[in-house]
């Protein structure tokens, strides 16, 4: 897994450099737009993570450049800046995630890991999760490398929580999730399969209820 | 919005005792010379009438055998028809040259001649103002004296008719102007009182420029200096933000660069006996961030450095969804169940200062909530307005404290955790800035904390 750090600040660069490889990612640091637009062009990249405040050309606009040439590499915005019109326009402008500084380095971690595997989970047919293995295309799961049986509703809700690892999912997403196959379903009876894929599941990968809100799918690795 | 009690100095109270003096003397003038000039001729007219009279006696006096003895001839049907008046009582004297009474009234006064002939007197006579003509003339030989007198009833009647009708037409004048005036400067200020409503229509932050093209050339002024004052403070605003902007950027990110690196230094094997110092060192930047973010964050709610083009409408339920997500991994370290009750709601707001606002509250509650306690968000509607609130059940807050704790750097005495004693500061800004009122009260149960924001009006 290789990751781009554009990001000016040396102190910052390097801690984050050295915070990734630790958690075993390949890093690459430059420290300006222009220098990343040519790493971009003749290296290959899972993730960039892009300061917005960048002397000469800004995050943004080389985060603007990259979608507009057709790059689908998740990003990851860095700003110091906490202003809500940062935050707007760097997720309308493709941001696939956003961290103000000054930020804990596990949490950067886990960011990058999870949109690592949030775009692999679009390409690829197979997502794990702590100690879970989902075969998206044949609806297979294994929990611990044991297979679970699971039912087309319980699936899809597992799906639905998994494609959205750490994450809170909120219940109507759930129901939209199984309405396929059930128009009137309500919203406790996704509490229902939540408890049974709980059971099921056990330990391998804890299904977090957030009161009032919904559920969040939590990776045990992190 | 109810109208305003007429201000001290209004206008048209200003205009209208300006004007009453003058109009005061006007109506007095005026008043008397009408008096004067329609008295006078009626007053002439009677006049006239008594000289007849006058005449009439004299035309019966004879002087028959012309030895200077008058007789006065008049008949009694002639002294009938000259003291018959309705109103009035008419005497007459007629007198000799040397003062003896020929005929008529003997006690009725007698005055000379000046001048004229024949004089007017104005005299009184058994009681009553009366007016005397008296009138010289030769019968024959002998010189005699006629004089006609009759009570001035009439010409008072006549006269207080016309005063009366005077004084009230010139009062009809008065009125009328007055009333003009009320009802004309209420239709002049008209368009000043479509500014000033206009003016108070829009939000305290709404600082675009008023439009001048439907204002009076007289106010215009007003106007434009009223524009260039929002142009001032909207452009303070803009460089206040952009200062706090590059303030914050300066800031936060060598203490990110610190942090990061403090981090990794404590958790290297090498760090071997300095890890503990290292974690402290760590640790208490980490509180150097919290309290750069707050000063940030109380900054960024000031009212001068936000304005109109900041507040939109938001969704109250989003901002609890995404605070409550973001304290999840927190919550959870800490064993505290927290969780949401949300009703979908939106307010007319900054989403940046209301999410700054939620996670104040939520890092409050969930710093002094032991563990296995519960905190909840709500948001919702109430009346016509909106709700947030933070309920907690860990020891809450006395209520002698509960208007300490929103003063800046404030904290209760012994309290646990290590926050500045920025958060109720910033969140009691942020509420003032929505026009949104802050109060603490106890949680559910009379229990722990419930800390509540209400918006005046919900979307």
């Amino acid at each position: 897994m290789r990751i781009l750090v554009v990001e000016d600040d040396a102190l910052v660069a390097d801690a984050i450099r050295r915070g990734l490889t630790r958690a075993g990612y390949a890093v690459d640091h430059v420290g300006s737009a222009e220098r990343a637009g040519g790493a971009l062009e003749s290296e290959s990249f899972d993730l960039a993570i892009i300061d917005i405040g960048l002397p000469g050309v800004d995050g943004l606009v080389l985060l603007q450049r990259m979608r507009r040439a057709g790059s689908a590499l998740p990003v990851l915005i860095l700003t110091a800046r906490d202003a809500l019109a940062d935050r707007v326009s760097a997720l309308d402008l493709g941001a696939d995630d956003y961290l103000v500084k000054p930020f804990e380095l596990p949490e950067l971690v886990a960011r990058c890991r999870a949109l690592i595997r949030r775009s692999r989970s679009a390409t690829s047919a197979n997502l794990t999760i702590g100690g879970l293995h989902l075969e998206l295309g044949a609806h297979r799961v294994e929990a611990d490398g044991v297979p679970i049986n699971l039912t087309r509703r319980e699936w899809a809700v597992l799906e639905c929580l998994a494609l959205n690892v750490g994450r809170v999912v909120a219940k109507e997403k759930l129901v939209q999730a199984i309405a396929n196959w059930d128009e009137d379903i309500g919203a406790n009876a996704i509490e229902v399969y939540v408890s049974r894929l709980r059971t099921k599941l056990g330990g391998a990968a804890p299904i977090r209820t957030v009161r009032g809100l919904g559920y969040r799918l939590d990776d045990a690795a992190v | 919005m109810t109208r305003p009690s007429e201000p001290a100095h209004s206008v048209r109270r200003r205009l209208l005792l300006l004007l009453l003096a003058p109009l005061m003397l006007l109506l007095g003038t005026g008043v008397f010379v009408d008096y004067v000039t329609g008295a006078r001729p009626i007053h002439d007219a009677y006049d006239r009438a008594l000289r007849e009279d006058a005449l009439a006696v004299a035309a019966h006096l004879r002087d028959e055998d012309g030895n200077g003895r008058i007789d006065a001839d008049l008949p009694p049907q002639a002294v009938a028809v000259l003291r018959a008046d309705s109103t009035d009582s008419i005497y007459y004297a007629v007198r000799a040259a040397d003062g003896t009474l020929v005929s008529g009234d003997a006690d009725l006064p007698a005055r000379p001649l000046r001048g004229a002939n024949p004089t007017f007197d104005d005299v009184e006579y058994r009681g009553h103002a009366i007016r005397l003509a008296t009138y010289a003339t030769r019968v024959g030989a002998a010189e005699v004296t006629v004089a006609v007198a009759e009570t001035t009833r009439k010409r008072t009647l006549a006269t207080t008719r016309i005063l009366t009708s005077i004084v009230l037409t010139d009062l009809a004048q008065l009125v009328g102007t007055l009333v003009l005036v009320w009802v004309g400067v209420r239709y002049g200020v008209r368009p000043l009182r479509a500014l000033g409503e206009q003016i108070a229509a829009r939000s305290a932050r709404d600082l675009a420029p008023l439009d001048e093209a439907p204002v009076p050339t007289e106010i215009r002024p007003l106007v434009r200096v009223l524009n260039e004052l929002f142009d001032t403070v909207r452009a303070a605003a803009r460089s206040q933000q952009q200062f706090l902007a590059s303030a914050a950027h300066q800031l936060r990110t060598p203490l990110a660069g610190i942090i990061a690196q403090l981090e990794l230094l404590a958790r290297d094997p090498a760090a071997g006996a300095a890890r503990e110092r290292l974690l402290a060192l760590h640790d208490g930047t980490r509180r150097l961030a919290h309290t750069a973010n707050q000063l940030l964050a109380l900054a960024r709610a000031e009212p001068t450095a936000t304005t109109h083009e900041d507040f939109h409408e938001t969704e109250l339920a989003t901002l609890v969804a995404e605070v409550v997500s973001q304290n999840l991994d927190r919550s959870l370290a800490a064993g505290i169940d927290l969780g949401a009750e949300t009703e979908p709601v939106r307010v007319i707001g900054s989403a940046w200062l209301l999410r700054e606002l939620l996670a104040n509250l939520v890092d409050n509650a969930l710093a002094y909530t032991p563990r296995d306690g519960s905190v909840t968000v709500r948001c919702g509607r109430c009346g016509r307005g909106a709700f947030v609130e933070v309920e907690d059940d860990g020891p809450g807050i006395a209520p002698e404290q509960r208007e300490r704790v929103r003063e800046r750097f404030y904290r209760v005495p012994e309290s646990p955790g290590n926050g500045c004693g920025l958060g109720l500061a910033i969140v009691d800004d942020i509420a003032r800035a929505h026009a949104a009122t802050f109060t603490l009260g106890d949680g559910a149960r009379a229990r722990g904390t419930r800390a509540r924001v209400e918006f005046q009006r919900a979307v």
